[in-house]
C-alpha cells in the first residue's frame, strides 16, 4: 500500500505562501514536489517567525511547516530560459501550481507543451478584469470579502484574522482544485486549466455571509459588542481563561441551563419564551457567571459537552500542543531537518492509514543540480543557466 | 452542464450546518453526482422552523414559502447536489439509507463521533454493505481520543485552534472577539482531498478505506505562524489587530463618511514611494530621508499612521482604494455584501450567479471557488427542497412507486418539516 499521492509529480512556482500551501498536502500525502523558487528565496521563506528571530532562508515557521518533503530548485522563471526550464519539468508531471504577477503567469502558461501538466494559476484578482494587475496582500483579502467589515466592532476599526490566514486558504482552494485536476488527468488523460484567483476563493467559500443580504435584503450590522439578545454566543470569562459558547439555540440552552445544574431555569419563560429571553441575560449570567468563575477552560469544556453543550476552550498556541486531544492523536509531529535540528509542526489535516508523512523541508536550491540533471540538462548547459543568472 | 474533473464519481452527503455541506456543492461543482441525506423529521439548524429560529440568526427572504425553504444561511452551503429527506432511524428509511450507501463511492458525514455508529452506519457496516465505499467522518475533534463524542460550530473549533487568541482588535479583551466560522470553510476543502485521496487508495487496493478527519485538525495545519512562535521561541503569539510589526505602513483607516473603512499598506520602497507622494509627503521617499527605507518607517510607524489615516478621511473607502493602488501600493475598501456585489473586478468577471429557486425566487449568490478552462463550473442544481428528489433518488435505486408511497405514509421519508407556530405577541 503506498500513500494515495505517491507517484503524482507537482511542480510549484512562484516562492509564495499560497502556492507552498497549496502543494504542501499533495506532498505529505505522496507526491513528488519540486519547488521552483525565485533568486531571491520568495515571499513565503520570508515570513516570520524565524528560529531564535535571526532570519534566513532556511529557518522560517512558515517554510519549515509548509515545504515538508519537497525539493528546492532556485530558478529565475521572469525570464526565457527559466520559462523553459519548468516546461521541460511540466512536460512530465501532472499538475502545476503557479503564482506569479499575471504576465509572468500567462507567459509561463504559453511556453508549457500541450500534453503536459494540469496547471492551478493563483492570483489575487484571477488573470482579467480591471483589477488583474493590483498588487494585494492577506489582509485585503479578508476586506474584500465581507469577513472583515463582520469581525469587528460597530465604530471600531474593522479587523483581518491572523496573518497569512487567507493566504493559507487560497492555498487550500487551489489544492482541492488541483487534487480534482490529478484524479480527472488520470482517469482521462486529460489536462485541465484552472485559475483561482485568491478574492473568488475566499468570497465563495461559506462564511463570506453574501446569501444573508441577497435573501434577507439586510446588510447586517456590525455587532455592538458580545451578544445580549442571542446568548450565550461568543467567548465568555471562566477561572482561568475564556471559553467559546455556541448554545443560543435549542437544544443546546436547555443542556446548558441542566448541565450547570440549573434545571429549573427549563421552567422560567424569562428564559425560555422567545420574546422574553433577550430581556434577560443580566439575569442568565447571575446563573452562568460563578459557575464559569470556578472552574477552568478545560473543567468548563468537559463538563458541559458531558451534557451536549456547544462550548469550546479558548487556547493559546501551547495549550492546543498539549491539550489532552491533540496529544492523544499525535495532532503535532517532530520533523528531523536535513540540516540538523528538530521542527514541531501540525501533523495530518485528515487521518488515513499509511498515508501522510512529513518529510524535512529542502534547503534554499538544495536540488538545483539534481533537478537540472534528471532533465537531463548537461553540465555545460547548467553552467550556462548559471553565469545567465537563472539558477543559483 | 458543470465541470467534469469528478465526473463519474457518486458521493452520498449526510451532514448539517456549513463545513460538510459546502463539501457536498463543491464536490457537485466538480461534477461528482451528489445525494444529500437530509435529517428528518428534525429539521437541520440551518433550516429554520419559525423567523426567529436557528442558532446562528438564521435570516430568511420574505419570499412566500415555508421558513425552512427561504434560508440563506442554508442555500450559501447546498448547491449541485440532489436531496432526499429519509428518517434513517426507521426501519425502511434505514434500508432506504443502506441502498444509498450500497451504491457511492464516497460516504461523508459530520456528525458527532458515534452517532452514525449508533444509527447502524459505522465504517464497519459501511465496509460490509459496500467494500469499495471510501467513508469520511469529520467531528470537530476528530473520531478518535477523549474529546471522542463533543458538538461543535465552526466557532469552536476556531477558539481549540488558537485562532480566537490571535485575532481581534489588541485593545479589546478577548470577550469582543467576535465568533467566526472560517474552519467551515477550509474543513469544505479539506474534504475534497481526502475524498480524492481516498477514492486513489480505493483504486490501488481494490478496497474502500475510512479517513477520521478532524476538523480541528484540517484548521490547525493551517496557522503555521502561530505555532511556530510557541516551538520555535517559546513565545505566545501576541494578538497584533491589522498591524505587521515588519511593514509600515499596514493598516485599517476610517475614510470619509462614518464607519467606513480602508485597508493600506506598503510592503516595500516601491510601493511606498508611490504612497508617499500620493499622501502629500514625496520627501518621505528621498533616500535622504529616513522615512524611505523599512527601517525608519519601522521607527516611525505612529507619524506614518497619522499621516496615512488624515489622507485616508479625506474620501470614500472606494475612491482611497483606487487611488492607493494606482499609486502602485496595496488597498481595498472594507466592504460587506453590497460592497461586494459593486465589485468591479467580479463584476467584470461575472463572477455572481443568478439563481431561480421554487420559493425564494431569483437570488444572486456568490460565484465559484475557481475557473477552469472550458470546462466551468456551473450553477445546475439550486438548492433543493426538502425531500426534492426523494422519488428520483430512490426510484433509481430499485424502489417502485408503490414502496416510496408506502415510505411516505410512513413517515420513513418526507417533503416537509413541523413549522413553529408564529410566537404569541
Amino acid at each position: 500500500m503506498t500513500q494515495p499521492f505517491a507517484g503524482v509529480r507537482v511542480v510549484e512556482v512562484g516562492g509564495t505562501a499560497a502556492a507552498a500551501a497549496a502543494t504542501k498536502t499533495l506532498s505529505d500525502f505522496g507526491a513528488e514536489v519540486i519547488k521552483v523558487e525565485p533568486l531571491d528565496g520568495g515571499a513565503m521563506r520570508r515570513l516570520p517567525p524565524f528560529i531564535d528571530d535571526r532570519p534566513t532562508l532556511n529557518g522560517g515557521g512558515f517554510h519549515l511547516a509548509l515545504d515538508t518533503g519537497k525539493r528546492s530548485l532556485a530558478l529565475d522563471v521572469t525570464t526565457a530560459s527559466g520559462r523553459q526550464v519548468v516546461a521541460a519539468l511540466a512536460t512530465d508531471c501532472d499538475l502545476l501550481v503557479q503564482e506569479l504577477p499575471p504576465d509572468d503567469a500567462e507567459a509561463q502558461l504559453a511556453a508549457l507543451p500541450d500534453d503536459g501538466a494540469s496547471t492551478v494559476t493563483i492570483s489575487p484578482h484571477g488573470l482579467d478584469g480591471p483589477f488583474r494587475d493590483r498588487n494585494e496582500n492577506d489582509m485585503s483579502a479578508f476586506a474584500w470579502t465581507t469577513r472583515m467589515h463582520r469581525h469587528s466592532i460597530e465604530g471600531e476599526e474593522p479587523q483581518r484574522y491572523a496573518p497569512q490566514v487567507a493566504t493559507m486558504q487560497v492555498g487550500a482552494t487551489a489544492t482541492a482544485a488541483g487534487a480534482a485536476a490529478i484524479w480527472h488527468r488520470q482517469q482521462h488523460d486529460t489536462r485541465s486549466t484552472i485559475e483561482v484567483s485568491a478574492v473568488e476563493a475566499m468570497a465563495g467559500n461559506v462564511d463570506s455571509f453574501f446569501a444573508i443580504w441577497t435573501f434577507s435584503g439586510m446588510d447586517l450590522p456590525r455587532p455592538a459588542g458580545p451578544s445580549k439578545m442571542a446568548y450565550p454566543a461568543g467567548n465568555y470569562e471562566c477561572g482561568d481563561g475564556y471559553v467559546l459558547f455556541a448554545a443560543q439555540g435549542e437544544p443546546f440552552f436547555s443542556r446548558l441551563c441542566a448541565g450547570i445544574g440549573h434545571p429549573e431555569m427549563l421552567e422560567d419563560s424569562r428564559f425560555m419564551d422567545p420574546a422574553q429571553r433577550p430581556l434577560n441575560w443580566d439575569l442568565f449570567m447571575e446563573y452562568l457567571d460563578p459557575w464559569l468563575k470556578a472552574r477552568t477552560r478545560l473543567e468548563v469544556f468537559t463538563q458541559l459537552q458531558d451534557h451536549g453543550v456547544m462550548v469550546a476552550p479558548v487556547l493559546e498556541a501551547p495549550d492546543v500542543i498539549t491539550d489532552p486531544q491533540a496529544v492523544a492523536r499525535g495532532s503535532f509531529v517532530d520533523v528531523e531537518q536535513a540540516g540538523g535540528g528538530t521542527t514541531t509542526i501540525a501533523g495530518p489535516p485528515f487521518r488515513l492509514a499509511d498515508a501522510w508523512e512529513a518529510g524535512p523541508a529542502p534547503r534554499f536550491g538544495e536540488h538545483t543540480a539534481e533537478v537540472l540533471d534528471a532533465l537531463g540538462y548537461s553540465r555545460d548547459e547548467q553552467i550556462a543557466l548559471f553565469r545567465a543568472g537563472v539558477t543559483a | 452542464m458543470t465541470s467534469r474533473l469528478l465526473a463519474g464519481v457518486t458521493a452520498l452527503e449526510a451532514c448539517e450546518v456549513w463545513a460538510g455541506p459546502m463539501a457536498g456543492s463543491i464536490l457537485g461543482d466538480l461534477g461528482a453526482q451528489v445525494v444529500k441525506v437530509e435529517s428528518y423529521p428534525r429539521s437541520s439548524m440551518t433550516r429554520p422552523l419559525g423567523v426567529a429560529a436557528g442558532a446562528q440568526g438564521s435570516v430568511i427572504s420574505d419570499d412566500d414559502g415555508p421558513p425552512y425553504e427561504l434560508s440563506g444561511i442554508h442555500h450559501l452551503a447546498n448547491r449541485n447536489k440532489r436531496n432526499v429527506a429519509i428518517d434513517i432511524r426507521s426501519e425502511s428509511g434505514s434500508e432506504a439509507m443502506r441502498r444509498l450507501i450500497a451504491s457511492c463511492d464516497l460516504f461523508f458525514e459530520g456528525y458527532s463521533a458515534g452517532t452514525m455508529e449508533r444509527l447502524g452506519f459505522g465504517w464497519d457496516e459501511v465496509h460490509a454493505l459496500n467494500p469499495r465505499a471510501v467513508m469520511i467522518s469529520m467531528p470537530g475533534w476528530g473520531v478518535e481520543g477523549p474529546y471522542r463524542g463533543y458538538v461543535t460550530l465552526g466557532s469552536g473549533l476556531d477558539a481549540g485552534a488558537a485562532h480566537v487568541s490571535v485575532r481581534g482588535n489588541p485593545t479589546r479583551d478577548t470577550g469582543f472577539v467576535q465568533p467566526i466560522f472560517h474552519s467551515d470553510a477550509t474543513g469544505a476543502l479539506t474534504v475534497v482531498l481526502a475524498a480524492i485521496a481516498g477514492l486513489r487508495r480505493r483504486d490501488e487496493t481494490g478496497e474502500g478505506c475510512f479517513i477520521d478527519m478532524s476538523q480541528i485538525e484540517a484548521l490547525t495545519w493551517q496557522l503555521p505562524g502561530v505555532f511556530a512562535e510557541w516551538t520555535m521561541n517559546q513565545r505566545r503569539p501576541e494578538r497584533l489587530g491589522n498591524a505587521d510589526p515588519h511593514i509600515v505602513p499596514h493598516g485599517c483607516y476610517r475614510a470619509a463618511g462614518g464607519d467606513t473603512w480602508v485597508t493600506i499598506a506598503a510592503e516595500d520602497d516601491r510601493q511606498w514611494a508611490g504612497l508617499a507622494s500620493l499622501i502629500g509627503h514625496a520627501q518621505w521617499a528621498d533616500s535622504s530621508d529616513p522615512h524611505s527605507g523599512i527601517v525608519g518607517r519601522l521607527r516611525a510607524r505612529e507619524e506614518i499612521d497619522a499621516a496615512i489615516a488624515a489622507f485616508a478621511a479625506r474620501a470614500p473607502a472606494e475612491e482611497v482604494a483606487e487611488q492607493v493602488q494606482a499609486a502602485g501600493a496595496i488597498a481595498a475598501p472594507v466592504v460587506s455584501a453590497p460592497g461586494m456585489l459593486a465589485s468591479p473586478q467580479l463584476q467584470s468577471r461575472e463572477w455572481f450567479e443568478t439563481v431561480s429557486h421554487r420559493y425564494a425566487g431569483e437570488k444572486i449568490l456568490g460565484g465559484f471557488l475557481w475557473s477552469v478552462e472550458g470546462d466551468e463550473p456551473s450553477w445546475d442544481l439550486p438548492c433543493g427542497l426538502v425531500g426534492e428528489y426523494n422519488h428520483d433518488v430512490l426510484g433509481e435505486l430499485g424502489f417502485s412507486a408503490d414502496e416510496i408511497a408506502a415510505l411516505q405514509r410512513d413517515g420513513a421519508i418526507g417533503d416537509r418539516y413541523e413549522v413553529a407556530a408564529p410566537p404569541s405577541s
